[in-house]
Parts: C-alpha cells; structure tokens; sequence
C-alpha cells in the first residue's frame, strides 16, 4: 500500500477519533444540548474538524516523514495510530474546556470551602503552587516531551550529530505486516468494546447476558494476546521483552494480591500481640528493590545458596536460576512478591476494616456461607483498596523490579528476564543508544497509560461504597 | 615624540605579555598548582590505589602540578560520564578507555567539532623529557604499540595491557596424567575427557570462561579472520563486519560442543569474570581461560587453596594456522585544547607514570604485561620471572603474534555494543541450543545494522 | 456490638476484629508460619553475613569467622557509611521539599477560589501517570545539561515535588471542620500563618506517613542515582552495593549480605519510629 494511502487512513481515523470524543452524546446529549449551541450533527462535524486538525498537526511536525516511499510500511499503520491518538485528544481537550462552565467547576467544588476561602490577591494560590509547578514542568513534563522527540531520532550521547528516523524506531519493534499490525489489535479492542455491549444492552436473564458477563474480564487477555503477535519475534526482537513483562508483572501481582490479602485475613483478628505479628509482615516493605535481589541472590545461588543446600541433602539437583529460564523468572517473581506483601498487606488491613459488618451478620444469619459472604460482601467492599493497590503493585513490576533484575539475574539467561524498563537501560544507557531507548520509553509509557485507563473503566462499574 | 615611542614600546610590551599568557594559559606554579583530572575505571584498593600513590609522588616532584585520580566502577562506566562530560565540553586531562573504545575516543568531537583527544605522540613531539620526565612512549612494547597505532602514530598511553592466558589446575591435571596444559581445541577435549574420567572429577566441568567478547575477538585473531572490512577497521573507518565468518562460526560451534559435552561450564551470566574464577579458586573446574591480569591474584589464590596453577596459551585452532593473540586492557587518553602548562604537566606524569620502575611494580601487582621493554628487562634482571613463571607467558603471548591486522586487533564504532550482541548471541546458544550458524547470522545482521547507525552519525 | 464467639463456624469474623476461643492455637501457627517465610531472607543474609567464601560453600549452618574481616571490607574499603550519609542526605532533603510543596500545594487547591484551578488540577493528576522511569533518559540528558551531575541537587530537585503528596495534603485538608479557615481568617491571620498555626499541628499523623514513605522511596533509590553519579564520594546506597558482588577477585558472599543488611537498617528504623503515623495517617484515609 503506498503512502499516500496511508496518510488519507489517518486523516479519517483524525476525524473518526475526534468525531467520538468530541461531538459523541451518548447519556447526556439532552442535558448538554442546551449548554453549547448546536445540537449532535454540529457537534458532530465539529469534533470531526477538531479530529483532522490534530492529524494535521501532528503528520504536518513530523514532516510527513512516515509516507515517504522508503518508510517501513507499518509506519503508515502506526501513523494511522498517532493520526487517530491526536484527533481524540483535540476532540477531548475542547470537550473539557467548553463543558467545564457547565457544572461549575465540576467535582473539585466539592472540596472547596466556599465559606472562608480565601479571598486576597489573585497571586496568592499561584504563589502557593508555584514552586510544585516549576518542578513539575522541568522535570516531568518537559523530559516527557523530550523523550518523544527523541523517539524519532538516531541519536548517541557525544556524537556530532543526529539522524531522522521518523517512526522507524517504532516499526522495528513490530512484525513487518502492516495489516497484522493494524488488523489484530483492533480486532480485540472491538471484541472487547463488542462484548461490553452486548453485556449492557442484553436481558439479564438471557444466557447471553451470563455468557457476556463471564467473558468480559478476559477482554484483557485476548488484547495482550494480540499485541504478543504484532511484536517482532526475530532474533533480539521486542516479542521477548513484551513477554518478559506481560510475565513478570501478571505473576508479581497475581501473587501478591493474593498473599497479601490471605496474610490480612490471617491478621485481621483480636490474638494477643496481633500487632507485633502486624509489624513483623510490614517492614519487609522497607527493604528497597535492589536488596530484595540481593537476598534471592543468594538464597537461590547455584553454589552457595540454601536452596543448593537444601535440594542437595535430599539428593535432587536443584537447576540454576540463572540458566533456566522459567526459574529466573520465577526468582523474581518471588523477590517482588517478598517486598510487595508488606504493603498490600498493610492496605488490606485498611480495607478490610471498610467492610460493613452488619451485612456480614445478616448475610450469616441468612445462611451465607463463608466463601459467598467473601464473594459478595468483602470483595467488593474492597474495590477501591484493590484498584489502589493493582496499579501500585503494576507499577512496581513495571518500574522497581529494575533493581532487583540488575542484582539477581540481570537480564539472563539469554535476555528472559529483560523486562520493558530493563531494555530501556539497556539499549539508551548502556548502549548509548539514545533514540531507540526513548522509543522503548514510550511504548511503555503507552503500556502504563492504556493500564491506567483500562482499570479506571473496570473500577466504576464495580466499586461498591455500601456502608463506610 | 619621544614619549610615544615610549607609549608605544609599553604598550606592545603589555600586548606581547598579555598575548602569551592568553595562549598558554596561566604558567602553573607552586603557589597556585594546575590541577590534573585523570579519571580511571579501577576502584580496588590496590589498583586505585596505585594510582593515587604514583598521583601524589608526582606531585611531590612536580609541587606546581596536583594529579587528581578519580575512580569510577568499571570502563562502561567511565566511558558513559566521558561522553556526558565530552558532550559538555568539560572533560578531563587524561581518561581511561579501553581498547574497544578506541574508534569511538578518535570520533569523539565536541560542540564545536573539535576532536577530543589529542594524538599523545603528537603533544610530545620530539622531545625525549618532558619536565624533567624522560619520555618512555617509544618503548612501548610492540603489541600495544600496534593496537593503539592509527595512522602511522601511537595516539594514547598504553596503561594496562593484557591477553588471555589459560590458567590450570595442575594438580588436577596431573592426576588426569597430564602434564602440560593443552596447546590446542583437540588437546583440550582430550584432556576434559581425561579429566572428567578422574573419579574425584572437579564437580562443576572441565573448563570456563567468560562469555565476552573478547574472548571471541581473540579467537578470530588466533585464526587470521578480520572482524570488520579495511584491514580490521586499520587503513580506513570500517563500514561492513563478519560475524558469522567461517572461522568465527568454527569457535563457536566448538564452544558448544564443549557446553554439551559437558566439559564447558557456563555460568548462567554474560561477561561474568566473577563466577568463572570463583569456580576456578574453588577448584570447581580445572582450567580457566581468563586474562592475564589477574595472574598474581590466581597464582595466589592457588597457593591459598593448596594447588599448583600454571599459565599457558590460549588454546587455539590446530586446524587453522596461528596468527596471534589480541591485547586486552585499557589506556590513557590525553585531552585536546589544554593549555601548554597543562599539557606538559598531564605529557610529564603519564611518562612518570609508565617509567620502567612503575611499570615494573604494576606488573607484579596485577599481571597486567610490563609496557615498556625496560621494564620488562629490568624484571628480567631482578629474576622475577624465574620466581612468578606464570607472569611471563602473557607479554611471550602477546611478542609472538604477527604483525597483521587480524593478529592486532580490530577498530569498530559501536564496539560495546556489538560485543553485546556476539555475547548475546553465544548465551542464546550455550542455554537454548539453537543453531549456530543461524543465530550467529542474525546476530551478524544486528551488529551491521549498529555499525551502520554508529557510522551514520560519526562518518564524514 | 458485642465481640462474636467464634465457635459457631464463622472461622473468619470480618468487620470488627473478634475474640476467637479456643480456636487460637491454628491461627498462631499460621502466623509463626507466615512470619518464619516472610523473615527467612533477612535471618539467611545474617547468617551468610558472617561466614567466609569456604563455610558459604561448605553450607555450614552456625555463624562463621568471617564477620570482622567483612565489616572491614564494607566499612572501611567499600566505605559503604560515605553512601549511607549520602543517601540520608538525600532523604531528609526530599522528603522536606516534597511535604513543604505538598503542603502549599494542598493550601491552595482547598483554601482557595482561582480561575484555572481545574485545569491546574488536571496539570497535577496527569503526572500520576508519568512515572520518572519512562522518561528517564531525557531526564539524564536535562539534568547532566544543567551541570548537576554528581551533585546533591541532582539527586534532589527533580524530585522535589509530588502529586500523591498534594493529593494526600488535599484530602485531609478538605476533611478538616470547615470554620477553621473561618476562625483564621477572622483572626486577621495569613494564609501561611494558618498553615503553620493551625492545619500542620492537626496534620502530623499525614506529615509523618508521608515522611516515612518518601524516605524509604529515596533511600531504596536506584536507577536514577545509577545514571546520575558516578564519582565514588557521591554515590547512595542502592548504587554502591554493585561494586561488592566481587570486591575480591571472584564472588565474594559475606560482605554483600553485610552490606545489604547495614544499608536496610535506617530504613527499618524509621518505619518502627513513625509507624503509629504511618499505619494510621496514611492508610486509612475515610476516618481521619
């Protein structure tokens, strides 16, 4: 397919995207139809113009570098991608702005004292903000700006000078099939988008409903399942990595969620010197990254380790961790799960105690056994804490275990515990490969945003606030 | 009249003062010392801390100069701080890289296009003493002379200098009914059979090594292959590499077999120089090809452990003619843009710095080769290598390999990172048993594409 | 509400903590059972701590010989106490900016009415979502470009201020009785002076969690420092543990483990001093 084709498939996903992030209605189309002028057809083309201009935009700084004739045919996809990524957020941006009046400072008011704000010079709350401001923006926005730019470029530290490579940086990460790349992930995001439909708009008494409802939470799996196949799985490819994470992460906070929920239970009771026990969980939260490495290091050393020991009195002979591949990863794993517990276990404990006891009584009362009363009641009780303590422990996986990879395994045996944050060191730092470390940055960043949105969705429609 | 002639003769006078000091920087004098940043990537005790000792030595001769010697954990290291402060114009007078870094310290340029580095022979010149220092560079011996040779001069300090040397154990090695280390592939998998018959067989495997780079660049070196095109990067900037030559797939396929045969131990690690000699010390496996500047501390941890190590050459290809084995190790590298005082002062103490006497007392120290061949005669008279035979066979290793561009080395930018990729590579087939010559094809492709990128930035 | 027996079957009371009889004995054993694995790696390092390279491999199982020398390796070569200070440094200086941003920060999202507030607000949010990793190399790239390499403020200052602090700040800020900034004002104070004087001394229980926290966060440090010093003096904790996994030729254990263990000492400590705050101010954010 050639460029140009590409370049008017990402002007119309720019207007697709801004169309729906825009000038879709959905519930409220009635209440804001009166607040800004024109009705869903005007909102519609207007979003769909705000869409085009972000395409624009952003094909237009980029020097429509990916249609050229010798860009990789997946930078036409991926720029379908960043074409449709710019029009939903110049779609979004305006929708914020003009429906921001309509509520009157919306859901902030709430925790503004009307009576005895402060009412001095205008200066006073930019002052107040001024110096976490400044920071923010040196510091976190603008090496964020900067890593996208980056992204797009060949670039060493020291070297005279730098070369364009427009989204190559990317398309080298992904298999060469521009309609696997386009057609895979797309086909799970509708799959997911089809199944969460039919959930809301089928009879609850259908099978289908049942069938929905059940499927829906794999919606995930079959996303990570796609993206699994459009990464590069030569020699040295990213198929590896993403496999790595996806592994490492799912395991680290599988494991510690549920351990550290069964040790909140265990704790969660009146025994004597029950906050000795309490502590003596906790501190292992304090031990930093690196350290936890350090341990498993040497509880599982092939030649020193109590493991070695252990296995060798019993005559087995206990394989090395470091040339197995499942046991690497499971070292880790379990070094993250060790330091993880704590924390999830002290946050548990405080949502534990969210529980509404009354419905616990009734529901015994009823003849609810323990694990439905567990269902039921706990569970959602502990939505907040749960979603709180997901993206704590995902992010930990994603960004802490650094530490302990660099000490236990660093990366091996053959690159199968080199996870995303790990190659990113690896190819920018070490390396000095500046544009393709940055490039690796954003995929992940893409991966903790996309995270980040997914769970918010799939926290609203369960968070249940009964009683406390 | 006359008072303009004065006027006139004051202030030229003034212009021709103020100019000189413009040129040559402030003169450094006692009162008010230049000082001399050398950055280099040894922080043990005994290495760093030879360094410093000889730093304040030279200072004490030299009081309107202080030798500043900072350390940083490993080359990587101080080759990454070198870059940033390089691409902050800022760098230090005199910095330790390593061999491989060579292409990219002679591409290195700053903001406005100056080359970082000055050729050390060029700063000296003719002279034969610098501020008292006589000047030792011409006496380098000849394997590090011709690594660090680019076009025609020798452009950095050779400092430490090294070469794989096979390590054995031979108590064990006797036991088997052996009496000299193996020379060759073939006799090194008859003495692992041998060996691993023994009833009391060393528990982990025959043989170790690293998995580096180096090991395989030596490889190549023994057997007269090229690492990359224009006589190994030599006569002109290299532009192709051949990873997957015939010679180099031939080492790699018999480091397999070695692995599968069970007589190759890998460690689980890349580049793991900690695990193969504690498997070593531990008397784990009976032979350790390493490189030879640890020799005094392997030697010795022989002597600890209650067993005779003795050094040998790297086993080479019996089937392939020998060529000669590559030097390892590191030098200093003197800063561009200093002012005459400055130079003169870094120039005058990495002379002071390699004299025979210091050279002397770095070898017996490390291992690493005596550089200059005074130092090496001096030690030849001293007897010292008929008490540490184990010494010598580094620098004879290293005096008999050809003079060829095979035999001495490549130049590669990039070089870091291609390493990675071979070690990569060779992890991938010791733990997964994939094809060779397949995967050593793909790695081939990723090192040319980094070569690629390296040159695309860097190449005029 | 009376406390539950538990011989009825509930084996687990949920809501408030109950009394269970006679039931004690299994809890206890899980509890020994859980805290033994948990506190297992710790117990193993002190004992690997103190043994030499030969009673490592030798899978001796009583306290070695080798501690004196390992101290002396750690302490006085590897100067393992030069990194401990650094990292203290480095700790109190952050988590003071951090909870003196947060604070301000948090002043004025509740005390005060301004245009942009929202988007301001938005501004702050979105950072949650931008962990430093992900930008890591642009952010080596500034930092180094403002010549604070291997410096304090480059450990410091990018870190200087946080969004979980201002939203933390926030929070209880917007749960306090609202006539206080009433009564302030009344009494012709500042808005700082309302902030020293009357939100700080009600905010302790927040200040300390969040202190512990920032602490341990700063003092686990690792991939920052790691990129940003690399002259010896200057380097934290995390970092300087490297160079031990082989301070003499080949892999040495002990001094590791001593070394991983002294480091994770101050850490510890603040947890056990500021526990009360951190378990009750920061965790349990509906009751204040």
């Amino acid at each position: 397919m050639s460029g140009s084709l590409y370049l008017v498939l990402s002007l119309v996903a720019g207007i697709a995207t801004g169309v729906l992030s825009f000038g879709w209605p959905v519930e409220t189309a009635t209440e804001r139809r009166g607040a800004f002028g024109p009705g869903p057809a005007g909102r519609g083309v207007i979003g769909g113009l705000l869409g085009l201009g972000g395409a624009a935009t952003i094909l237009g700084a980029m020097g429509l570098c990916m249609f050229a004739a010798d860009a990789e045919a997946t930078e036409g996809v991926l720029a379908i991608g960043l074409a449709a990524a710019f029009g939903w957020m110049f779609g979004a941006a305006a929708k914020a702005f003009v429906d921001r009046g309509d509520s009157g400072g919306s859901g902030f008011g709430d925790s503004e004292i009307r009576t005895g704000a402060y009412r001095l010079g205008w200066y006073w709350p930019w002052l107040l903000l001024s110096p976490t401001l400044i920071i923010l923006v040196f510091f976190l926005y603008w090496p964020a700006i900067q890593t996208f730019r980056l992204s797009t470029k060949l670039t060493r530290l020291g070297a005279p000078r730098q070369g364009e490579r427009c989204l190559a940086n990317f398309s080298e990460l992904l298999v060469p099939e521009p309609v696997l790349v386009a057609a895979l992930p797309l086909a799970a995001i509708g799959l997911m988008w089809g199944v969460g439909l039919w959930h809301r708009r089928a009879n609850p008494s259908t099978w289908g409903y049942s069938v929905a409802r059940t499927v829906r939470p794999l919606g995930i799996v079959v996303l990570l399942v796609a993206l699994y196949f459009i990464f590069e799985s030569q020699d040295g490819g990213y198929r590896q990595i993403y496999l790595n994470t996806l592994i490492i992460s799912v395991g680290t906070v599988a494991l510690s969620m549920v351990a550290g929920l069964a040790l909140a239970y265990l704790t969660f009771r009146r025994v004597r010197g029950i906050t000795v026990y309490r502590t003596l969980l906790i501190w292992p939260y304090a031990i930093s990254p690196p350290i936890a490495g350090i341990l498993f290091f040497m509880m599982f050393n092939a030649t020193g380790g109590v493991v070695a020991a252990v296995t060798a009195r019993w005559g087995i002979d206990f394989p090395d961790y470091t040339q197995n591949a499942t046991l690497a990863r499971l070292t880790i794993i379990l070094a993250s799960v060790w330091k993880l517990l704590g924390y999830n276990l002290l946050f548990f404990l405080a949502g534990l105690q969210t529980v509404p006891r009354d419905q616990i009584e009734a529901a015994a009362l009823d003849g609810a056994n323990a694990w439905n009363r567990f269902r039921l009641i706990v569970l959602p009780a502990l939505g907040p804490i749960s979603f709180f303590l997901l993206i704590t422990n995902l992010t930990y996986s994603f960004f802490d275990v650094y530490g302990t990879i660099d000490f236990l395994t660093k990366g091996a045996p053959a690159g199968a515990t080199s996870v995303a944050i790990y190659e990113i060191i690896r190819v920018g730092v070490d390396n000095g490969d500046l544009g393709r470390g940055a490039a690796q940055s954003v995929v992940l960043f893409l991966a903790v945003i996309g995270l980040t949105a997914w769970q918010f969705k799939q926290s609203e429609g369960r968070i249940n606030y009964g009683g406390a | 009249m006359k008072r303009i002639l004065a006027l006139l003769m004051t202030m030229s006078l003034l212009v021709v003062a103020c100019g000189d000091s413009a040129d040559d920087g402030p003169a450094a004098t006692a009162d008010d010392p230049a000082t001399i940043e050398m950055w280099i990537a040894f922080s043990d005790e005994d290495r760093l801390g030879f360094a410093q000792d000889r730093a304040a030595e030279f200072s004490a001769e030299h009081p309107e100069y202080i030798v500043e010697v900072t350390a940083f954990d490993s080359y990587n290291t101080v080759f990454e701080q070198a870059q940033l402060a390089i691409d902050e114009g800022n760098p230090p007078e005199i910095i330790h890289f390593f061999e491989a870094a060579t292409q990219e310290a002679l591409d290195a340029v700053n903001a406005d296009g100056d080359p970082i580095f000055t050729s050390v022979t060029d700063a000296i010149g003719d002279r034969t003493e610098i501020l008292g220092e006589p000047v030792v560079l011409g006496d380098v011996v000849s394997a590090a002379t011709n690594y660090y040779t680019i076009d025609g001069e020798l452009y950095s300090m050779p400092w430490n200098t090294s070469s794989t040397t096979m390590f054995s154990n031979m108590d064990i090695l006797n036991a088997a009914g052996i009496t000299e280390p193996p020379a060759t592939w073939a006799e090194v998998e008859a003495a692992c059979d041998a060996i691993m018959a023994l009833p009391d067989a060393p528990s982990e495997g025959c043989i170790t090594w690293p998995n580096h780079g180096w090991f395989y660049e030596q490889s190549l070196g023994q057997m007269g292959a090229d690492l990359v095109n224009n006589d190994n990067g030599r006569s002109d900037r290299a532009t192709e590499i051949f990873l997957d030559s015939p010679e180099a797939v031939a080492y790699v396929e018999w480091w397999s077999g070695l692995e599968q045969a069970g007589h190759y131990v890998y460690t689980g690690v890349q580049r793991d120089w900690d695990g193969t000699s504690a498997a070593f010390q531990a008397q784990n496996v009976a032979m350790l090809i390493y490189s030879s500047s640890d020799t005094t501390a392997l030697t010795q941890a022989g002597v600890d452990n209650g067993f005779e190590v003795r050094s040998s050459y790297m086993p080479y290809n019996q089937d392939i003619a020998y060529e000669g084995n590559l030097i390892g190790g590191a030098t200093l590298w003197l800063a561009n843009g200093l002012s005459t005082a400055e130079q003169d002062g870094a120039l005058a103490f990495l002379n002071f710095f390699s004299n025979p006497e210091n050279a002397a007392e770095w070898h017996k120290l490390t291992g690493y080769i005596p550089i200059t061949n005074a130092a090496v005669d001096m030690l030849a008279d001293e007897g010292f290598y008929d008490e540490s035979p184990n010494s010598a066979v580094a620098s004879e290793q290293l005096d008999a390999a050809a003079n060829t561009p095979a035999a001495t080395g490549a130049l590669v930018g990039n070089f870091v990172a291609i390493r990675d990729v071979v070690t990569a590579a060779v992890e991938d087939i010791l733990v997964n048993d994939v094809d060779v010559k397949e995967r050593m094809g793909s790695a081939q492709a990723e090192a040319q594409q980094l070569l690629d990128d390296y040159n695309e930035l860097y190449a005029e | 509400m009376a406390a539950r027996d538990g011989n009825d079957g509930l084996s687990l009371s949920v809501g408030k903590p109950g009394l269970i009889r006679g039931r004690n004995w299994p809890i206890h054993v899980l509890l020994w059972l859980s805290m033994a694995v948990i506190l297992f790696p710790m117990a193993y390092a002190a004992l690997i701590a103190t043994q030499t390279n030969a009673e490592v491999f030798r899978f001796q199982l009583t306290p070695g010989s080798g501690l004196s020398e390992h101290f002396d390796q750690v302490w006085n070569d590897r100067n393992i106490g030069r990194f401990m200070w650094n990292s203290t440094v480095q700790a109190v200086l952050i988590t003071v900016a951090k909870t003196v941003l947060s604070l301000l920060a948090g002043l004025a999202f509740v005390y005060f009415k301004f245009r942009g507030k929202w988007i301001v607000f938005f501004f702050v949010l979105i950072t949650l979502m931008m962990p430093t990793e992900v930008m890591i190399l642009a952010l080596f790239r500034f930092v180094s470009d403002l010549g604070w390499k291997d410096t304090m403020a480059g450990l410091v200052i990018p870190f200087a201020a946080s969004a979980t602090g201002a939203f933390l700040f926030r929070q209880h800020f917007a749960n306090l009785p609202r006539d206080l900034a009433e009564a302030s004002q009344i009494d012709g104070a500042s808005p700082l002076q309302f902030l020293f004087r009357i939100l700080i001394p009600l905010s302790w229980n927040a200040i300390g969690a969040l202190a512990v926290i920032q602490f341990v966060f700063v003092w686990n440090m690792y991939l920052w420092p790691v990129l940003i010093i690399s002259a010896q003096e200057k380097q934290v904790v995390q970092v300087g543990l490297q160079g031990l996994q082989g301070i003499e030729t080949g892999l040495t254990f002990g001094p590791l483990m001593l070394a991983a263990l002294l480091v994770s000492i101050p850490p510890i400590l603040v947890f056990i001093a500021l526990q009360k705050p951190f378990m009750s101010g920061f965790a349990l954010g509906a009751d204040k």
